[in-house]
């Protein structure tokens, strides 16, 4: 009796003990760094916590930061879900950080918690994803995501020159980049009679249900030439169902993005191209606007960043650096 | 024969846990329950962060908001530890509530207009969308005898399909201003959110429904014995539904609530809101197997996972160590409960704990 | 004597194809202890669920006060005051004394707090403390749940619950076949109080001795039917089993 007590103490302390220290030594120091003596803390909010694409973003955060002498902690939710990112983005701004780099899981529902980060006086950059009227942002760094969708409907192209079934995989309406993606593809299919644009299907960022989706759009239109999914998990998913359809031969499939899971599937075959935004430059980009706004320097409000598209042919080349990373 | 003593501890005896049931006086009754002990955990995490980081954690700014994002948790907890005292369970609170939200945020859209009035329609809409799915899940689990975790498994999905169906997944933006300015992210008293104001309220009736009337005791008695109830006359079948569908009416509520906090219909949110909750009254000391439980410990327990959570952000631990330490505290008090039952079982239910010799009488 | 309290003219039974209870005859007056006695499965649980609304009947007739009845829910034998002690004990282990004595029955406020489901909990406490005061159950303390309590105390509960409410019949199934000797004792001395309060006992049990030291009448079932119906006092234990076995077949009513 009296030890299962005491050992509920005891073990729920020495975890959170436990667990702090762990904390301590691995990332910065809490507390540490001020704005006046010229070390800024930045925080830095990921969509989610342990995709590539933002661990990506977090090497060229974290590169960036060193440069200029700034420290810098990074969240995630355990889901790209903005009831699990708001509580998140509070005890962010509750650690008071200089600047915060966020990349919002919605574009209505984070708005008004980062806006009161804003309000509290953290210098706000929004990265990847925007929020409806980003106006008390300093910066907004992107992809050119429309024009990433166009350039992954030429990938398609390329391969089928006489046109065909084309379809989407996306994750859900309403996050502004997938949106973004979607609308350059269906604008450049449009543009071309030979391709019959079938409409996008969404996943939910989950590989498993990606895979149905595309497993029962083959069913009814096996004569599908070309599949764009929109993000990592979409296409991870997308494969699965092409090669549970056993139509891998006759479906182009282009992902967007380049985690290490895509890269072997390129590398397989699986997947016939890839459209890698550039997480690093979005990164190094935030940092340099941050800590511009901190020192009261001029701030570009908007930054679109550019595309790789890798192939099976340029990855060993000059396309290697495009690859996301899973550390840094 | 009045001076014959019953023997306590014969062959035959079977005991079950003394200090964590419902009797005697309140504050008796408070000082043994687990959700008290697991308050002093809460406290002593508190301070720990407190001293780590004064200047952030322990801020009269940071405990508002910590109150605030457990606040929508609090109302569906009332009514998961109202059915997992009957040793139930239900899954599907996440997808009602975002169910709730889009018929809500569908029939307000359809009216239109920023007042009152067309606010207080959501309401209902979504209070009475969230009763629908609860009535649903009791009746089958009541009269159709399936499995709850089936049940709610089944109706998690159905009301997650229902609500991408009516949307076409595309989340629903508007909502009444005064929902979203009032509710969402007004404060009475210049600090203290509206949201955790009404959460309050329902935990306070919640627990004096549950710990003061004939329905709270009803519902441990059908959760400690279903056959010693339905013998004594008790309705089994009604009170289960009932109970099912105050989780689902109050899930409905929760929805109007999310609206209001995140102004769109979040339909791919509320991903983990289950879990979470189910967690949170685990951790307060209700029993899985039924008939035990208090509110208290369920606010107690959201109240562990999001101070964790907050104080390793803002002392910038790794945010996949606090799932794992939300985790293992899970775990730790399951085991707790476990061990407590079958150390009872033995008949080791006279040791006193030390806290336990410190705080309280022993009983006489 | 008078009529019979409580009377069941040729009942039967069938599960499937067990004939559990077959044309069986059974009777008791007010102020009397019966034992009704037989082999494992001959009957004596079905025979009580049956006279105590827990379960319908095939054939036959159930009279109360000489007038007939149709029990189709425990409920309304509890009105007539009739109640049971079920074998496998019917209370809710997590719930204290009083919370099981008024199980189903709670005194509620008057007016609003009636409305809003609120009870009378001291009157419950206080009355309860009463009636096991009055049955001489040591119940110790009316703030534990029962589960906590051995199986003396729970059945001293669960008897007192019964014969609290019951003001004309209780029936007792094995009631003490989980106790020990002096649990048993006081089983049976509760017995004897509660006749004396001319209510009229059931009992069933196995143990002969205590068939012969506690009731009035004995009624022996043997395969459903009844077998025989015998004063205590001019019976002896080795014509009980012989009865029950079926070695001996004297006293057919
Ligand atoms: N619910 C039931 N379903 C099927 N058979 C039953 C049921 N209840 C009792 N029986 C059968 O009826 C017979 C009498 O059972 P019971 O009344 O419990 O006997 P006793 O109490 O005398 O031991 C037994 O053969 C038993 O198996
Ligand atoms: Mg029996």
């Amino acid at each position: 009796m009296k030890w299962n007590r005491t050992a509920l103490g005891i073990l729920a302390l020495g975890a959170s003990a436990g667990l702090l220290l762990t904390g301590c030594s691995n990332g910065s120091t809490p507390g540490a760094g001020s704005s006046d003596s010229g070390a800024y803390k930045i925080a830095f909010v990921q969509g989610v916590a342990g995709d590539e694409f933002y661990i990506s973003m977090q090497c060229g955060i974290e590169a960036a930061a060193k440069k200029a002498g700034a420290t810098v902690t990074t969240q995630g939710p355990a889901k790209f879900d903005p009831t699990l990112q708001k509580p998140l983005v509070d005890s962010v701004v509750a650690s008071k950080p200089d600047a915060l780099l966020i990349a919002a899981t919605d574009v209505t529902a984070m708005r008004t918690p980062i806006k009161a980060a804003a309000d509290a006086g953290i210098k706000v950059v929004l990265v990847d994803t925007t929020v409806d009227d980003p106006s008390f942002a300093v910066s907004q760094i992107s992809s050119d995501n429309v024009g990433g969708g166009k350039a992954a409907f030429d990938a398609i192209k390329q391969a089928n020159p006489d046109g065909g079934k084309v379809l989407v995989v996306s994750v859900d309406p309403g996050i502004s980049t997938t949106d973004a993606r979607v609308k350059g593809f269906e604008d450049a299919t449009a543009a071309d009679s030979s391709f019959d644009y079938l409409g996008v299907q969404y996943s939910h960022n989950e590989p498993a249900t990606a895979a149905e989706i595309v497993t029962a759009a083959l069913q009814k239109d096996p004569d599908i030439v070309g599949i764009f999914a929109t993000n990592l998990f979409s296409a991870e998913g997308t494969a699965t169902g092409v090669k549970q359809a056993d139509k891998a031969d006759s479906v182009t499939i282009v992902g967007f993005d380049a985690g290490p899971a895509q890269v072997k599937q390129l590398q397989e075959g699986t997947v016939q191209a890839l459209v890698a935004q550039e997480p690093a430059t979005i990164g190094t980009d935030a940092v340099e606007q941050a800590i511009a706004s901190l020192k009261g320097e001029t701030v570009t409000a908007e930054i679109q960043t550019g595309f790789t598209i890798l192939t099976r042919d340029n990855l060993a080349g000059e396309g290697a650096d495009a690859v996301y990373k899973s550390s840094c | 024969m009045s001076d014959t003593k019953i023997d306590e501890s014969g062959p035959e005896t079977t005991l079950i846990d003394l200090r964590n049931a419902e009797r005697g006086g309140a504050v008796r009754r408070l000082l043994r329950a687990q959700s008290f002990q697991i308050l002093l955990v809460l406290l002593v995490i508190v301070a720990i962060f407190s001293a780590i980081a004064p200047d952030y954690f322990a801020q009269l700014s940071n405990f508002r908001l910590i109150v605030q994002n457990a606040s929508i948790l609090a109302v569906i907890g009332v009514g998961m530890t109202f059915i997992i005292i009957t040793s139930g369970i239900d899954l599907s609170v996440g997808s009602v509530l975002v169910f709730s939200g889009v018929v809500a945020a569908m029939v307000m859209r359809a009216i239109g207009g920023d007042g009152w009035g067309v606010a207080f329609i959501g309401i209902v809409v979504a209070i009475l969308s969230g009763l629908a799915w609860g009535i649903l899940n009791g009746v089958l689990i009541a009269k159709a005898k399936v499995p709850p975790l089936i049940v709610t498994l089944g109706s998690m999905g159905m009301a997650l399909g229902f609500a991408q169906i009516l949307t076409g997944g595309i989340d629903i933006r508007e909502a009444p201003a005064v929902l979203s300015d009032v509710i969402g992210y007004g404060n009475v008293l210049g600090t203290v959110p509206v949201l955790s104001v009404i959460a309050l309220v329902i935990v306070v009736i919640g627990a004096i429904v549950l710990h003061y009337t004939r329905f709270g005791r009803y519902t441990y008695a059908v959760g400690s014995s279903e056959e010693a109830s339905r013998r004594v006359g008790v309705k089994v079948d009604r009170h289960l539904i009932k109970v099912y569908a105050l989780s689902g009416a109050l899930s409905g509520f929760a929805g109007i609530l999310s609206l209001a906090q995140f102004n769109t219909t979040a339909i791919a949110g509320q991903s983990t809101t289950n879990l979470n909750v189910i967690a949170a009254v685990v951790i307060g000391g209700t029993s899985l197997f039924g008939g035990l439980g208090t509110i208290f410990g369920t606010v107690v327990g959201l109240f562990i996972p999001a101070v964790l959570q907050n104080g390793f952000v803002i002392t910038g631990v790794q945010p996949f160590w606090q799932q794992v330490a939300v985790g293992a505290v899970l775990i730790v008090a399951v085991y707790v409960d476990q061990a407590r039952r079958s150390s009872a079982l033995r008949g080791g239910q006279s040791t006193s704990s030390l806290w336990r010799r410190l705080v309280t009488r022993s009983p006489k | 004597m008078t009529v019979p309290v409580l009377e069941a003219k040729g009942i039967s039974r069938m599960f499937g194809h067990v004939r559990a209870l077959d044309n069986a005859h059974f009777d008791i007056y007010p102020g009397e202890v019966v034992a009704l006695i037989g082999d494992n499965g001959a009957g004596k649980s079905t025979l009580v669920k049956a006279l105590s609304g827990n379960l319908a009947i095939d054939s036959g007739e159930i009279l109360f006060d000489g007038e007939p009845v149709q029990f189709t829910s425990p409920n309304q034998a509890s009105a007539l005051g009739i109640e049971t002690v079920h074998q496998d004990l019917a209370l809710a282990p997590h719930l204290d004394p009083v919370q099981n004595m008024y199980l189903g029955r709670e005194i509620m406020q008057d007016g609003i707090g009636k409305l809003f489901g609120f009870m009378k909990t001291a009157e419950m406490r206080e009355k309860s403390r009463i009636a096991f005061d009055e049955l001489g159950a040591t119940v110790r303390s009316l703030t534990l749940p029962v589960g906590s309590m051995s199986g003396g105390q729970r059945q001293a509960i669960a008897i007192a619950r019964a014969v609290s409410w019951a003001n004309r019949v209780v029936f007792l199934d094995e009631p003490t076949a989980a106790l020990g000797v002096r649990q048993t004792k006081n089983v049976l001395e509760t017995i004897r109080r509660v006749r004396d309060k001319g209510i009229a006992v059931v009992f069933i049990s196995h143990s002969m001795p205590h068939v012969m030291e506690v009731s009035d009448r004995v009624q022996v079932l043997r395969l459903g039917a009844s077998a025989a119906t015998l004063t205590t006092s001019k019976t002896s234990m080795e014509e009980l089993v012989g009865l029950m076995t079926g070695a001996s077949t004297k006293g057919i009513s």
